[in-house]
C-alpha cells in the first residue's frame, strides 16, 4: 500500500523536487553548525575574527589542534571522559536492565506506576540537582574523585534506561523463558542465551543515550570535578578566558569531543538492526 | 505405578483457590487430553506437572518419582507451548537442539537426533531458517520437533493448535495422533476444543472450576456423561437441556415439560423410577433428532417451531423452539431437501439423558 503511494508520488517531478528541497533544507540545518565548528577549528585567530565570516576559502591550519592536544592535560581529560562515560554507561545498563527485568516480570501492586514514574525523575533538569549534589560531595569530601561523576551520571541515566528497557523486556513473551527452563537452562543461561540476544537492540538504544549524556554533560561535571578529574566538556570552558574567547581552540576541542560518541553510536546502532531483524515469535 | 500421578494437588494464590483438590493417574504411554472452558484450571494443572507452577499442597509423581519440588529440567518432560515459544534468534536446527546443547550431548548425536526429528516432521529443508521465515504450521512443527529430540518421558502440550487455522488444525491433529503412535510416550494435552479431545485422546479429563468432572474414554464421556456440565461440553453442537418433571410409573414413566411429553426409554427406567416426582432436566443431543420416525417406535414425536434451517450438506441444522424453550437439531434429510420448516420431528428416546435439576448430576 505505502509502496504504491510512494511510487505514485515519485512519478510527479514537482513532488520529487519538493521532497528533495525539504530534505536538503533539513540537512543544511543539521550540518551547518557542524561545518562552522570544523571550519573554525581549522582557521587561525585572524581569519576567525575577520570582519565578515569566511565560509569555505581559507588556508587551513592544524595549529589549534596542536595547541589543544599538546598543551595542558588533554590526554588526562580525555581519559577521564572515557572512564566516566563508559563506566557509568556500563553500570546504568547493568542496574537498569535488572530493574527493568524485575518490573516487567515480577507481579506486585503498582508495578506499572513504578515503571512509568521512573521517567518522572528524568524530568528534573540536572542543573536543579547541581547544588544539592555539590553539598553532598562537600559533606563526604569526595571532590576530585571520578567515582562521584560516575555515581551521579548513573543515577541520572537510570530512570530513562529502566523505562526504555522495561518496554523491551515487556515485548519478550514469558513463554520463551519458560521454554528455556523446560529445555534445562539455568537462570544465567536463560539470560545470556535467550534474553540477551533478543534484548540487544534495547541495550544498544539505552547505551547510546546513556553514553551520549554522560559524555556531554557539563553542569554537574563543572561543579563536581577538580583540576585532575575534569572531563572534556569542562576543559573546553577553560578556553573562555579573561583575555578573550579562544574560538579556534574551543572548536578544535569540540571536533575532537564528537569523535568517540560517534564511534560508539555506529557500533551500537549495528546491534539495533541486528535486534530488529530477530523478529516475531508467532504468526 | 509408572506414568504420571497427581495426588490431592491443590493450587491457590493467596486466598484464591484455583484447584481445590485434584487427583489423577495417567498411565504410561497414554494420551490424555484435559479439556474445559477457559479458566477451569487445566493449564495450571499442566504447568504444575511441568514444574513451571508451584504446588500449594499434594504431590506429583512422574515415573514413580516424587517430583513435586523438582525443577522442570529434572522431571524428564518436554513441553509445547501455545505460542510455540521458538527462540527467534536461533534457526530451526538451533531451536531443536537447544536442550541437547545445554545438556552437553555430543555433537554427532545432536545432529543425528535433530535430523531424525526433522525427517519425522518434514522439516529437513528448513533447518537453517529462522522462525520468522516459517509459516504457522511449520513453526508449530518446529515446536513439536524441539520436544521430540529431547526424547522425554512425558510430553506436555498447552493448546498447541489454537493459533492455527481450521484446516491446518485438523491436519496437525492427525499428525499428532500418528506421532503418539510412533513415539509411544505419555502425552498430556490441554485444550478448550472438545473436538481435539474427542479425536486424539485415549482418555479425556473434563475440568470445570478446578474440579475434575469426569474422566473417561471419548465414548464414555459422550454416551454416559456424569453430569449436565460434561453433557453440555462434549458434543457439537452441544446438547439441548429442557426442564421437565417425571410422571407416571414403571414402564409408563414419562418426562413432561412445556410443550412435550416423552416416554422414558427402557434404558433409563430403573434410575428414573427412583427419581420419580423429582424436577429433572431432559438432555437431547441435536444429532439424535430425525425428520421421519423409524419403525422400531423408539422415537418420540415433537412439534418444533423452526426459526432457521441452515444447510450443511447432507443434513440441516435447525434453530428452533419447543414449548417456548430454544432447541437445536441436526436432521439428516439428504443434500437435495428443501429448507425444513416447523412441524413434527422425531427424537430417539434411547438417546435421552436425564439430570437432577438441582444438582445437575445424571440420573
Amino acid at each position: 500500500m505505502s509502496e504504491r503511494i510512494a511510487a505514485r508520488s515519485l512519478n510527479n517531478p514537482w513532488r520529487v523536487a519538493g521532497h528533495y528541497f525539504f530534505l536538503v533544507l533539513l540537512a543544511l540545518i543539521c550540518l551547518t553548525p557542524i561545518w562552522v565548528m570544523i571550519s573554525t577549528s581549522l582557521k587561525d585567530q585572524i581569519t576567525i575574527f575577520d570582519g565578515k565570516p569566511i565560509w569555505f576559502f581559507f588556508v587551513p591550519t592544524i595549529e589549534n589542534y596542536q595547541d589543544v592536544m599538546g598543551a595542558g592535560k588533554f590526554d588526562k581529560y580525555l581519559w577521564n571522559s572515557i572512564i566516566v562515560a563508559t563506566v557509568s554507561t556500563f553500570l546504568t545498563l547493568l542496574l537498569g536492565g535488572l530493574c527493568a527485568y524485575s518490573l516487567a516480570r515480577a507481579e506486585f501492586k503498582g508495578r506499572r506506576f513504578v515503571a512509568n514514574a521512573t521517567l518522572l525523575v528524568r524530568m528534573v533538569p540536572p542543573a536543579v540537582l547541581a547544588v544539592p549534589a555539590f553539598s553532598m560531595v562537600l559533606a563526604f569530601n569526595l571532590r576530585s574523585d571520578l567515582m562521584v561523576l560516575i555515581f551521579f551520571y548513573t543515577a541520572l541515566n537510570l530512570p530513562f534506561a529502566i523505562w526504555l528497557l522495561f518496554g523491551f523486556y515487556k515485548q519478550i513473551p514469558v513463554e520463551l523463558e519458560e521454554a528455556a527452563i523446560v529445555d534445562g537452562a539455568s537462570p544465567l543461561q536463560v539470560f545470556f542465551k535467550v534474553l540477551l540476544p533478543l534484548m540487544k537492540s534495547g541495550y544498544a538504544v539505552a547505551g547510546i543515550f546513556t553514553f551520549r549524556i554522560a559524555w556531554n554533560e557539563f553542569v554537574l561535571a563543572l561543579l563536581l570535578t577538580g583540576r585532575n578529574t575534569r572531563t572534556l566538556p569542562v576543559a573546553v570552558s577553560g578556553y573562555l578566558t579573561d583575555t578573550g574567547v579562544e574560538w579556534g581552540r574551543i572548536m578544535a576541542m569540540g571536533t575532537l569531543i564528537v569523535i568517540p560518541p560517534l564511534l560508539f553510536t555506529f557500533f551500537a546502532a549495528r546491534q539495533i538492526i541486528a535486534g530488529m531483524t530477530a523478529g516475531a515469535v508467532k504468526g | 505405578m509408572p506414568g504420571v500421578g497427581l495426588n490431592n494437588v491443590v493450587k491457590a494464590y493467596g486466598s484464591t483457590v484455583i484447584i481445590p483438590d485434584l487427583s489423577l493417574d495417567i498411565r504410561e504411554s497414554e494420551f490424555v487430553v484435559i479439556v474445559g472452558p477457559s479458566g477451569c484450571g487445566k493449564s495450571t494443572t499442566l504447568r504444575m506437572v511441568a514444574g513451571l507452577e508451584s504446588v500449594s499442597a499434594g504431590t506429583i509423581h512422574i515415573r514413580d518419582r516424587d517430583v513435586t519440588y523438582a525443577a522442570p529440567k529434572a522431571r524428564d518432560i518436554a513441553m509445547v507451548f501455545q505460542s510455540y515459544a521458538l527462540y527467534p534468534h536461533m534457526d530451526v536446527a538451533g531451536n531443536m537442539s537447544f536442550a541437547l546443547r545445554l545438556a552437553g550431548t555430543p555433537r554427532a548425536e545432536i545432529d543425528q537426533r535433530v535430523k531424525r526429528a526433522a525427517e519425522m516432521l518434514e522439516l529437513t529443508d528448513y533447518l537453517d531458517r529462522k522462525p520468522k521465515d516459517l509459516s504457522g504450521g511449520q513453526r508449530q512443527r518446529v515446536a513439536m520437533g524441539r520436544s521430540i529430540v529431547r526424547d522425554a518421558y512425558v510430553f506436555l502440550f498447552d493448546e498447541p493448535l489454537s493459533n492455527l487455522d481450521a484446516k491446518l488444525r485438523s491436519t496437525m491433529r492427525t499428525e499428532l495422533a500418528i506421532l503418539h503412535k510412533k513415539l509411544d510416550r505419555t502425552m498430556i494435552y490441554v485444550t478448550h476444543d472438545q473436538i481435539e479431545a474427542m479425536t486424539m485422546a485415549d482418555r479425556i479429563v473434563i475440568m470445570d472450576q478446578g474440579i475434575i468432572q469426569q474422566v473417561g474414554s471419548p465414548r464414555d464421556v459422550y454416551t454416559a456423561p456424569k453430569n449436565r456440565f460434561v453433557a453440555g461440553f462434549i458434543g457439537s453442537p452441544s446438547m439441548n437441556f429442557l426442564d421437565g418433571e417425571l410422571h407416571g410409573s414403571g414402564s409408563k414413566l414419562e418426562v413432561h415439560g412445556q410443550g412435550f411429553k416423552i416416554p422414558v426409554s427402557k434404558r433409563m427406567q430403573i434410575t428414573a423410577n427412583a427419581a420419580k416426582d423429582r424436577r429433572v432436566t431432559l438432555g437431547m443431543r441435536p444429532e439424535h433428532f430425525a425428520a421421519t420416525a423409524n419403525k422400531d417406535g423408539k422415537y418420540a414425536a415433537l412439534n418444533l417451531d423452526v426459526d432457521v434451517a441452515e444447510y450443511i450438506g447432507s443434513s440441516q441444522f435447525l434453530a428452533a423452539s419447543l414449548g417456548g424453550q430454544p432447541i437445536t437439531a441436526t436432521v439428516d434429510v439428504g443434500p437435495d431437501a428443501e429448507p425444513m420448516g416447523s412441524g413434527q420431528y422425531f427424537f430417539d428416546t434411547n438417546r435421552m439423558y436425564l439430570f437432577d435439576r438441582a444438582s445437575g448430576e445424571a440420573l
